[in-house]
């Protein structure tokens, strides 16, 4: 490694060459926030980032972020990104990896890691990869923009017992637009359509900036914190975020839960860490039943029983059989130990963690994917 | 006996909207956000949070004045919540 190139920065306190290379960094959404978040950690020598998006180039994202170009319209846009950053400094180890976050990442890879940046474009992305930063205790940043405001805020998982969470100060109409985008609460509405929220290089430029500076320089005494800047106005302001104990976000994860991998078995694993749990809560909803109220339970019940309710959208609800809307279906992310074990055995439920209580205040989170 | 109220600027974010309003303790930040985008018909598709700027601090979103300990003086900002990557 050629040190003259970290020699201006080197001098500046939190910014020393040895931590940056030591640092590992996940950055969840390669769009013009993720761009900024990578570009700035790429140049300051931070030593390993894994850029995670499920979502390809399109002409219009080039006017707003930094590495792309004509000739990656098509590509997936964290190959386009990953590639572009390895170019601005060879000691950076950058891994692109294509698919849904929520899908791609798993609790075991975010152990370890320094920070984990949510720059993806929906609020319900941005409330998952909150939930596990909290299990893995890994900082949490979030980068959000429009056309003229750009947010940042912090949350120092990795330090405190219970800080405030991404969720503690979420508005009541943020649950009621998620809630939107479901029919039965879990199941995906087919006909729903995302509102698009122009945004700018300018308000890009400015979060990704904020937002690398939380990551490299976590305010060891502060909480929880969110910044606001007025890029037309040249405005800004800082609050910090308490803790809610009605946040339905952390409600769960408060004692913070013991994490084990289920390695193969959950049934044995939440035996040994949790032998009294009669319940558990599954980091994804599943379908326990399907059954048409007039033809009853038939041969198609079975493609869906036992699965996740995200594989799936509301058209599941019209019969296959009859044709009519007349299908009761049984979908959850709360289920008796029992009844779990009904649906799938030994082998682990399709989802990426379930949390029980341990009792005495201990709670566990399984593991599903480890 | 009625509350005593506490005079308290709301403004929004961008600063071109602002009001000095006697406000009830009881008041929750939620419903001053409601009467924000009423009155001063903000995007009613956006989410919005409340935010003490002169304490520097958030008010959680049923939490009442009182319980936010938002002094008469405070200058309240309506904040948009922001979701977007670009």
């Amino acid at each position: 490694m050629n040190r003259d190139r970290y020699l201006r920065q080197q001098a500046i306190e939190g910014l020393g060459v040895e931590r940056l290379a030591r640092m590992r960094v996940v950055v969840a959404g390669a769009g013009a926030v993720g761009n900024e978040v990578v570009k700035n950690l790429a140049l300051t020598g931070v030593g390993r980032l894994d850029v995670h998006d499920f979502d390809r180039v399109e002409l219009h994202n080039l006017t707003r972020s930094v590495f792309l170009r004509e000739s990656d319209v098509g590509r997936p846009k964290a190959a386009a990104v990953a590639a572009r950053a390895a170019e601005v400094d060879p000691n950076v180890r950058i891994r692109a990896i294509e698919g849904d976050a929520w899908r791609t990442l798993t609790l075991a890879g975010l152990y370890g890691c320094d920070a984990l940046v949510a720059a993806v474009d929906s609020l319900e992305a941005r409330m998952k990869l909150s939930q596990l930063a909290q299990i893995a205790r890994v900082d949490f940043v979030t980068a959000g923009i429009d056309s003229r405001y750009a947010t940042v805020e912090a949350f120092p998982y990795a330090r405190g017992e219970a800080p405030a969470c991404y969720e503690c100060h979420l508005p009541e109409s943020a649950y009621r637009k998620v809630a939107e985008r479901y029919s039965c609460g879990w199941l995906r509405r087919a006909l729903h359509a995302e509102a698009t929220v122009p945004t700018t290089a300018i308000t890009a430029s400015v979060a990704g900036a904020l937002a690398v500076q939380a990551v490299l320089r976590p305010d060891e005494a502060a909480g929880a914190s969110r910044v606001l800047v007025d890029t037309r106005g040249g405005t800004a302001s800082r609050v910090a975020l308490a803790r809610n104990a009605e946040c339905p976000g952390c409600g769960l994860l408060v004692p913070r839960p013991r994490r084990v991998a289920a390695r193969g078995d959950w049934r044995s694993a939440l035996s040994t860490h949790a032998p009294g749990a009669a319940f558990v809560t599954l980091s994804d909803a599943l379908i326990f039943g399907y059954a048409c109220t007039a033809c009853g339970a038939t041969d198609v019940s079975r493609t869906y029983v036992g699965h996740a309710a995200a594989e799936f959208d509301d058209r599941i609800t019209r019969c296959a059989s009859c044709g009519e809307l007349a299908v009761r279906i049984d979908v959850r992310a709360e289920a008796r130990v029992d009844e779990l074990a009904a649906l799938c055995g030994r082998t682990p439920p399709p989802a990426k963690f379930l949390l029980a209580n341990a009792g005495s205040g201990d709670a566990v989170c399984l593991d599903l994917e480890e | 006996m009625l509350p005593q109220t506490r005079k308290l600027q709301v403004r929004t974010a961008d600063q071109t909207r602002r009001a000095e309003l006697d406000l009830s303790p009881d008041e929750t930040g939620a419903a001053i956000i409601q009467s924000a985008v009423e009155h001063w018909a903000l995007p009613a598709d956006a989410d919005y949070a409340l935010v003490n700027v002169t304490q520097g601090r958030a008010l959680k979103p049923g939490e009442t004045l009182e319980e936010a300990g938002v002094a008469a003086g405070d200058v309240l900002e309506v904040q948009p919540v922001l979701v977007a990557g670009g």
